[in-house]
C-alpha cells in the first residue's frame, strides 16, 4: 500500500536555515531598498501629467540630459579605446612598474569621489599642472564640458579594463596560432579573430562605464562650474531642486533618469546574451 | 539495522527518476545498486540517506517509519562520489567532525575523540597522514578518509555513492577488495551504488539491477549473472550472444537449428530472442547430431585463462565463444576454420520492440 | 612569451606600452600625486593643523561610526542572502539577484533623495517623526541609512558566485554527520568563503567611508555634527582653504591606497578558492 507524502514532508529541504535566511533577506531588502525606492514612484504619482512633463522636459532639464548623456558617452568611448589597450598591455606585456599600475587601475573604485573631484579640478584649472598647457592652447578644461569628460573618464576607467582583462587572459593561444598558420598577419589576426572575442566584454565595460558616468555627482560638481543650461549635470539639477524643496520636480527627473539607466543595463544584458551565442 | 523501501516514486520537474521502487536490505548485508547512468540508483541512495524526499512511498529502518526523519536524524554514514571532504580541515579534523558536532550531553571529551579518530584512521590505514589536507591526498586516500569520517559517528547504515568511480583501474581493484574485507570485519548494513558490473558482482551479497527508474532484478551475484530475469539484465551483465527465432510448440526455431524451450519460459509472442553467454557455446569440428549451427573462426584471442573465439555465422552475424585452453589446443583452431557450434544452455525471451544486433 | 608570429612587432608593443603608461599616468598617477603635494604645500604644520582640527576630528569620528554600522549590517545581509540563494532552489532567484544589484546602478543623489522623500520634514513619515521628536534626515541616522543603501550589494555580490561555485556537497556531508544548521554554517561554509567575505567587506568599507553624493543629500552639512570626511573636504574647498582641503583629502587617499593593497592581497586567495572548488 502506498501513502501519499504529506505536504509538510514535500516541502522539506535537506539543508537547514532556508526560511530564516530567506526571511531576513527579503525583510532587509524591502526595508533598505524596495520601500525607499518606491517613494519615487509614489511621489511622481502625485503629479499630474502636465506637471510631470513640465519638470521633466523643461529647457534646463533637457540641457542637463544632453550634458550628462553626452559627457558620459564620450568618457565611456575614451575608456573603451584606451582601456582595451591598457588591458592588453597589462595582460600580454612586461614593463617597468607594471604591478604598480595594475593595482592602481582600481583607484577610481576605492577613492572617494569628492577627493577625485578636487584633485582633478586643481590639476586642470588654468594654472594647474596639466591645465596650464591646455589653457595656453586656448582650450579651457576646468569649468567646461571637457572637464566633465576628463573626470568621467577617470571614474569609468576600471570598468572597461577589469572587464576586458579576464577575457584577454582566457584567450586560447591555439586560435591565434591557427590564424597565423593560415597566413594571417598579426593585424588581421587581431582584427578578425581576437577583437570579435573581446566584443562582449568591451560592450559590457562600455555600458558599465557609461552608466556609472551618468549618475556621477561628487567628482563632477567641482570641475563642472555648474552653470545651468551650460555645465549643469542632471544629478546636480536634482540636488538643487531638493534644496528648493521642489520634491516633485526632483522626483520626476529622478524617475526618468532611473528608467534610462535601467533600460540601458537591460539592453546591454540582452545584447550580451545574444553575442554570447 | 535493516532497510526497507516501499513503492518509492521520485519526480524531478517532469522527469520521473524512480517508479514505484521497492527494495529490502537485510541487516548486515552489503548490497549493490547496479545500473547505467540515469537508472535512478543514486537518487534511491540519497532517499535512504534523507538527502532527497520521495513524492510517494516509505522508507523504514528496522521496520520503523523513517520517511519523515531529517538527514541528520537518520544516523546514516554517507560517502559521496567526490568525497566531499571539508577542504579547509585536516584529515584528523575531518574524521573528528561528526564527533565534535554532537549535542553537549552526547559529546565525548577531546582526548576520547582523538582516540577514536586515531583508531579509525588506523582502520583505513591513513594514520600517518592525519595532519594532511585533502588537496594533498590522492583519490584513493581521500576515499578512505571519507569512509573513516562516515564511520566515526557509528552509523547503523553505510551508504556509498560510486565510491570508486573517480579512481584508476588498479586502485579500484584494491579498494574494492578492501571494502569487502572491511565490511566483513565490521558487519554494518551497507548499500553502494555503481555502474560497474564487475564491481557489483565481486563485492556484493545482493545485487539490485536498475534501469530507467525501475528494478529489473534483485538477487545474488550468481543469480543475476546466470539467471537474468530480463533482456536488460542479460545485456548489462557480461557478454551475451543473441539468437533470433520463432516459437514452435515446445521448441524455438532459430533457423539452422531448433532448441528445446527451457521449462518455465513464459512467451506470449511467436517472435523470440535467445541469449547465451560465451562460455556456454561449445565448438566441434564435426557435426555431433545435437542441434548445431555452422560458423567460421574469424579471430582468436588466446591470452588469458580462457580463449576467446570470434565466430561468423552463415548469415554474417558475429558470435563470441569462450573455451578452455586445453579444449583450444585439442581442436587446433585456426583463423578461417569451419566449425559446428552448439549451445549448452539458452535463455529465451519475447522479442522486445527495438532489437539490435544479429542472430542466426 | 609567445612565438614571433603570435606577438606584435616590437615598435607596436612599445607603442602600446607607452600609451598605457601615459594614459594611466595622466588619469591615475598625477591626480594621486597632486593630492599629496597640495596637502603638504604649505608645510607639515598647516597639514597637521588641518587634520587635527575639531571639525575634522568629528568628521573622522562620524565617518568611522557610519562605516562601523553599515559594513557589519551589509555583511550579515550578504551572508544570509548568499546562503539562501546558493544552497537552495527556488523560483524567482534571478529576480532576487537583480534586485540586490539595484543600489549599484542608482545615482548617489537619487540614493539620498529617496530617504529624504521617506523621512524628510515634508516626506511620508515626516510629520510622525517630528511629532516624536526623532530626526533622521539632517542627522546621523539618515547618513547611516543612505550609506547602508549605497553599499548594500557589495558583500552579497562577492559571496553569491563564490558559494555557487563551491556547491553544497560539503554541507550535505556535514548534515549526514549530524550537524545542525548553525554548526554546518559556522564550521563548514564560513571557513570556505572567508577570503571572499573579506574581499567584499574591504570594498564595502571603502565605499562606506568615501560616499559623497548620497550623504550630501541627507546630511544638512552641519559642521561638527553631520559632516563626514568627504563632506568636510567639500566644505573646506568651497571656502578656498585649499591646503586644508587637500590635507583631509590625503587621509582619504591613504585609505584608498590601503584598500587597494588589501584588495590585491585577498584577490589572489579568492581566485585560488574559486578554482579549488
Amino acid at each position: 500500500m502506498t501513502r501519499s507524502i504529506s505536504p509538510a514532508l514535500k516541502a522539506q529541504r535537506v539543508l537547514p536555515g532556508f526560511r530564516l535566511t530567506m526571511g531576513f533577506t527579503l525583510l532587509y531588502l524591502s526595508l533598505i531598498v524596495l520601500i525607499p525606492l518606491s517613494m519615487i514612484v509614489l511621489k511622481t504619482s502625485t503629479l499630474s501629467w502636465a506637471q510631470f512633463w513640465s519638470a521633466v522636459a523643461s529647457p534646463r532639464a533637457m540641457a542637463s540630459y544632453r550634458l550628462s548623456l553626452g559627457a558620459s558617452l564620450v568618457g565611456a568611448m575614451m575608456n573603451v579605446l584606451f582601456g582595451s589597450v591598457v588591458a592588453w598591455a597589462l595582460v600580454r606585456y612586461d614593463f617597468p612598474a607594471k604591478r604598480f599600475m595594475d593595482g592602481l587601475v582600481d583607484l577610481p573604485f576605492a577613492l572617494p569621489t569628492a577627493v577625485a573631484g578636487i584633485a582633478m579640478t586643481t590639476l586642470y584649472a588654468p594654472n594647474g599642472w596639466v591645465g596650464r598647457y591646455f589653457h595656453a592652447l586656448g582650450i579651457p578644461v576646468a569649468y567646461t564640458w571637457l572637464g566633465i569628460v576628463v573626470v568621467l573618464t577617470f571614474i569609468g576607467l576600471p570598468f572597461v579594463v577589469r572587464t576586458v582583462e579576464p577575457v584577454i587572459q582566457d584567450l586560447d593561444a591555439a586560435v591565434e596560432e591557427a590564424a597565423s598558420s593560415l597566413g594571417a598577419n598579426r593585424w588581421q589576426a587581431i582584427r578578425r579573430v581576437i577583437l570579435p572575442e573581446l566584443l562582449p566584454a568591451l560592450l559590457t565595460g562600455f555600458a558599465l562605464s557609461f552608466a556609472r558616468g551618468l549618475g556621477e555627482y561628487g567628482s563632477v560638481i567641482f570641475i563642472a562650474g555648474n552653470m545651468p543650461m551650460r555645465t549643469e549635470i542632471t544629478p546636480l539639477l536634482i540636488m538643487i531642486k531638493l534644496e528648493q524643496f521642489d520634491y516633485a520636480g526632483a522626483t520626476a527627473i529622478a524617475l526618468v533618469f532611473l528608467v534610462v539607466s535601467f533600460g540601458l543595463l537591460l539592453g546591454v544584458n540582452v545584447l550580451q546574451r545574444r553575442l554570447r551565442k | 539495522m535493516s532497510i526497507e523501501l516501499r513503492a518509492i516514486t521520485k519526480i524531478f520537474g517532469d522527469f520521473t527518476a524512480l517508479h514505484d521502487v521497492s527494495v529490502t536490505v537485510p541487516t548486515g548485508e552489503l548490497v549493490a545498486l547496479l545500473g547505467p547512468s540515469g537508472s535512478g540508483k543514486t537518487t534511491l541512495l540519497r532517499i535512504i540517506a534523507g538527502l532527497e524526499t520521495p513524492e510517494r512511498g516509505e522508507v523504514l529502518f528496522d521496520g520503523k517509519e523513517a520517511t519523515h526523519r531529517t538527514a541528520s536524524d537518520r544516523r546514516v554514514g554517507f560517502v559521496f562520489q567526490h568525497y566531499a571532504l571539508f577542504r579547509h580541515m585536516s584529515v584528523f579534523d575531518n574524521v573528528a567532525f561528526g564527533l565534535r558536532v554532537k549535542p553537549r550531553r552526547e559529546r565525548l571529551p577531546e582526548p576520547a575523540i582523538a582516540d577514536k579518530v586515531h583508531e579509525l584512521l588506523r582502520l583505513v590505514q591513513m594514520e600517518r597522514l592525519s595532519a594532511r589536507y585533502s588537496s594533498q591526498l590522492s583519490g584513493g586516500q581521500r576515499q578512505r578518509v571519507a569512509l573513516a569520517r562516515a564511520l566515526a559517528v557509528q552509523p547503523k547504515i553505510l551508504l556509498l555513492d560510486e565510491p570508486f568511480g573517480a579512481l584508476d583501474a588498479q586502485v579500484r581493484q584494491e579498494l574494492r577488495r578492501w571494502l569487502r574485507r572491511l565490511h566483513d570485519e565490521i558487519g554494518i548494513t551497507s548499500v553502494f551504488v555503481t555502474h560497474d558490473q564487475d564491481e557489483a558482482l565481486e563485492v556484493a551479497d545482493q545485487v539490485v539491477v536498475m534501469h530507467e527508474g525501475r528494478v529489473e532484478q534483485i538477487g545474488t551475484p550468481e543469480e543475476v549473472y546466470e539467471h537474468p530475469a530480463t533482456p536488460f539484465v542479460y545485456h548489462f551483465l557480461g557478454n551475451v550472444n543473441l539468437f533470433h527465432g520463432r516459437v514452435e510448440g515446445d521448441k524455438v526455431n532459430l533457423g539452422e537449428f531448433s532448441m528445446q524451450l527451457p521449462t518455465g519460459a513464459a512467451l506470449d509472442t511467436p517472435q523470440a530472442v535467445g541469449y547465451a553467454r560465451p562460455h556456454l557455446l561449445e565448438i566441434e569440428l564435426q557435426p555431433t547430431g545435437a542441434p548445431q549451427f555452422k560458423a567460421t573462426v574469424r579471430h582468436i584471442n588466446a591470452a588469458g585463462p580462457m580463449v576467446k573465439v570470434e565466430l561468423v555465422t552463415g548469415s554474417g552475424s558475429v558470435m563470441h565463444a569462450e573455451i578452455a585452453q586445453e579444449r583450444y589446443r585439442q581442436l587446433q583452431l585456426r583463423k578461417g576454420v569451419p566449425v559446428f557450434v552448439s549451445v549448452k544452455e539458452m535463455k529465451v525471451f519475447n522479442a522486445p520492440q527495438n532489437m539490435l544486433g544479429g542472430g542466426i | 612569451m609567445n612565438g614571433p608570429s603570435l606577438t606584435e612587432p616590437r615598435f607596436v608593443r612599445w607603442g602600446l606600452i607607452a600609451v598605457t603608461l601615459v594614459y594611466l599616468g595622466i588619469f591615475l598617477v598625477i591626480p594621486l600625486a597632486a593630492v599629496f603635494v597640495k596637502a603638504l604645500e604649505k608645510g607639515v604644520g598647516v597639514y597637521w593643523a588641518a587634520v587635527s582640527d575639531p571639525a575634522a576630528l568629528s568628521a573622522i569620528r562620524l565617518t568611522l561610526t557610519t562605516a562601523a554600522i553599515a559594513v557589519p549590517l551589509n555583511m550579515l545581509f550578504g551572508l544570509a542572502a548568499s546562503w539562501a540563494i546558493a544552497k537552495f532552489e527556488f523560483r524567482g532567484k534571478q529576480i532576487l539577484m537583480t534586485l540586490i544589484d539595484v543600489p549599484f546602478s542608482v545615482s548617489p543623489v537619487i540614493s539620498g533623495m529617496i530617504f529624504v522623500l521617506l523621512f524628510g520634514a515634508q516626506g511620508l513619515l515626516g510629520p510622525w517623526l517630528v511629532a516624536h521628536n526623532l530626526k533622521i534626515i539632517f542627522a546621523v541616522p539618515g547618513i547611516v541609512l543612505a550609506t547602508v543603501f549605497v553599499t548594500f550589494p557589495f558583500v552579497a555580490r562577492e559571496l553569491i558566485p563564490l558559494m555557487e561555485a563551491q556547491g553544497s556537497e560539503e554541507e550535505e556531508a556535514a548534515v549526514t554527520l549530524g550537524a545542525n544548521g548553525w554548526q554546518t554554517f559556522w564550521r563548514v561554509t564560513l571557513p570556505n568563503v572567508k577570503w571572499g567575505l573579506l574581499y567584499g567587506v574591504i570594498l564595502c568599507n571603502a565605499r562606506a567611508m568615501g560616499e559623497f553624493g548620497a550623504v550630501s543629500v541627507v546630511s544638512g552639512h552641519i559642521r561638527g555634527m553631520t559632516n563626514t570626511l568627504p563632506l568636510h573636504v567639500e566644505i573646506l574647498y568651497n571656502e578656498y582653504q585649499f591646503s586644508a582641503a587637500f590635507a583631509v583629502a590625503s587621509l582619504l587617499c591613504l585609505l584608498a591606497l590601503v584598500t587597494l593593497a588589501a584588495k590585491s592581497l585577498v584577490e589572489r586567495k579568492v581566485r585560488v578558492g574559486k578554482e579549488a572548488a
